[in-house]
């Protein structure tokens, strides 16, 4: 026991060792690029952690998640052109997000499995057209394709919003860990091995299914609003598209999916990769496909899943538990 | 009396319309029903066969329909091979896995597309495609009663494919209890090899038609998905009527609704009254169970 304890300890001071590091990576002068990518990996990684809270642990195999996204970006812009601090646009688009998800869970949640899936793969397809219909913010902006700038935030240094950033990631492991170890966790986990046992023990599976979804979408509505603060504008075509799934989907699976470290590993290749094939946009997604197809026809647990199942982690867990 | 003579295009476009949906959805249908997996990359299958029509067209001087008896085996043998060599696989493993590895193959099938062709719209401009007929006070372009037509006979097809061949009644019998079709001695993965190829060959001729209806780009495939899986869970998944139904009832929603709200409301309508339709019968309206 206090050698898992040490583990876990030896685990936590790796990962506050690192969070300083990145965190002071910008004071330091680093060059603009990396910082671009750094950035995108707290994003994205944010995203896939979420991802694979519904995916991985509560058997909600979610296809929607630019809905959140899209949703709480526009907020957080409309917001902003109400002269409202661009701070308080990211918590209410976050707010507004969690509250889409209750609203989505009526029709969505009664569709088991597959229909789960189909169903909220439709979801940011129709805020897509809402979107382009709405004109939320009148005046000079209207008919540009109804995407709008982020109103008043060239002054918002990027530095600060590269720290956001850093915090959603790093806030987002830690819940993902309060999460499995909690309540919630050990009922999601009983409700994946076996949901009618599950429900005979008295867990409420409809309640659990929910909490973890309005959780995914509240973090992955915080992480959408920051990153269209980065971007400085929104627009409905790409704020709803098929590519945010694309990318939080590779991550967590490349990584693992039900799996706390994959949606790391996996977010490291992820954008690692943008970054490689950044000049071949073209390339770039076929190659992306094909991993895609690769990784989850050889090795279906994903990268870290599959090093949890080989002999040499098992042979090193023993020694390391030993002592 | 006016508001109803009105209507009589709108409501005709939707049905002729929804024959199109038809047959986009009838080959995600058929494999859902049969081997209980969706596959994400219909839609770009779909489009895969737009581009052989278009290439057919500009290339050889082919009409695009005529060109179907060279698409239809070619993207046959594609679906098959998808089937038998990636998905089958993964069928093995879990739902969950099909499904991402579909959504792979989407990736990179759209990419390729753009890759080629670029992402520049296109269209199969036949001499016919502007041509429209009238009946009264009702007008609609021929295309679209060509949609209708192919959806009739892919339908029908399917039908008696499934009733009276030997092949078809495997099929059945694989998507009613794989078990026991096993061991009756049915190769049940080489019979979803089989259902695959069907249902891309049933893209092949959808995309044909929806070349000549809509112009496309290399990444329509996804809208078109989003589309079937939504007059497909509408119908209720899995069954053959419930799919052409609801692609009637889809296509006259988002017609009647753009007569009334203008065309940039009509799919918002359309998915909007699926939503509210799968809250109030999750299965659909001819779903089972």
């Amino acid at each position: 026991m206090k050698a898992v304890i040490a583990q876990l300890r030896g685990r936590l001071t790796v990962l506050i060792v690192v969070t300083i590091v990145l965190a002071l990576l910008p004071i330091m002068g680093v060059p603009r690029v990396l910082f671009l990518y750094l950035f995108l990996f707290f994003i994205y990684l944010t995203m896939a952690n979420m991802w694979n809270l519904l995916a991985g642990y509560s058997g909600l195999i979610f296809l929607g998640p630019a809905a959140f996204i899209g949703l709480a970006g526009y907020t957080m812009t409309i917001l902003t052109w109400l002269d409202i601090p661009y701070y308080v646009g990211i918590i209410v688009g976050a707010i507004v997000a969690a509250l889409f998800a209750v609203l989505i869970s009526i029709p969505v949640f009664r569709m088991k499995g597959i229909y789960f899936a189909i169903g909220t793969l439709v979801v940011p397809e129709v805020l897509r057209y809402v979107f382009t219909l709405w004109k939320p913010v009148g005046g000079p902006l209207d008919g540009l394709g109804r995407g709008y700038p982020v109103h008043g935030v060239i002054d918002v240094s990027r530095i600060e919003v590269y720290w956001l950033g850093l915090v959603v990631a790093i806030g987002s492991i830690f819940l993902m860990r309060y999460i499995l170890r909690s309540k919630l966790g050990m009922g999601l986990a009983a409700i994946r091995d076996n949901d009618s046992t599950a429900a005979s023990s008295g867990i409420n599976v409809f309640n659990l299914k929910l909490y973890s979804f309005v959780i995914a979408a509240f973090v992955i509505g915080l992480a959408g609003a920051i990153f269209y603060i980065y971007q400085g504008a929104i627009e409905p075509n790409s704020a709803f598209s098929v590519r945010w799934l694309v990318t939080i989907m590779l991550a967590t699976v490349i990584g693992g999916e039900g799996t706390e470290e994959g949606p790391i590993v996996g977010t490291i290749i992820v954008v690692l990769l943008y970054f490689l094939l950044a000049r071949y946009a073209q390339i770039s997604l076929i190659i992306q496909g094909v991993i895609l197809v690769g990784i989850m026809s050889l090795a279906p647990q994903g990268i870290v899943g599959s090093i949890q199942k080989s002999r040499p982690y098992h042979y090193l867990r023993q020694l390391a538990t030993k002592h | 009396m006016i508001l109803l003579s009105d209507l009589a295009t709108p409501i005709v476009m939707g049905i002729l319309l929804g024959g199109l949906y038809a047959v986009i959805a009838l080959g995600l249908s058929l494999v859902f029903g049969v081997v209980k997996e969706i596959n994400i990359a219909h839609g770009d299958l779909v489009i895969l066969g737009s581009y052989f029509g278009y290439v057919a067209m500009t290339r050889f001087g082919i009409d695009p329909i005529l060109s179907l008896v060279i698409g239809i085996p070619i993207l046959f043998g594609i679906g098959f091979v998808i089937q038998k060599y990636l998905l089958n696989r993964a069928f093995r493993i879990s739902t969950d896995a099909t499904l991402i590895i579909a959504f792979g193959i989407s990736i990179i099938l759209e990419s390729t597309y753009q890759f080629i062709w670029t992402p520049m719209s296109r269209g199969l401009t036949t001499p016919y495609a502007l041509d429209s007929l009238s009946a009264g006070p009702i007008h609609v372009p021929l295309v679209y009663l060509l949609d209708f037509i192919a959806a009739l006979v892919v339908m029908l097809f399917l039908r008696e494919f499934l009733k009276r061949t030997y092949l078809g009644r495997a099929i059945m019998a694989a998507a009613q209890d794989r078990k026991a079709a096993h061991l009756m001695g049915i190769n049940t993965d080489q019979v979803y090899a089989f259902t695959l190829g069907i249902s891309a060959a049933f893209a092949a001729i959808a995309g044909v038609f929806l070349g000549l209806t809509f112009p496309f780009t290399p990444v329509s495939g996804m809208a078109f998905l989003i589309i079937a899986l939504g007059v497909i869970v509408l119908g209720g998944l899995g069954s053959i009527v419930g799919t052409f139904v609801g692609a009637i009832v889809f296509g006259v929603v988002q017609t009647v609704s753009g007569h009334f709200f203008g065309v940039a409301a009509q799919m918002l309508a359309a998915y909007t009254m699926v939503l509210v339709v799968l809250a109030v019968i999750p299965r659909g309206i001819f779903g089972s169970r």
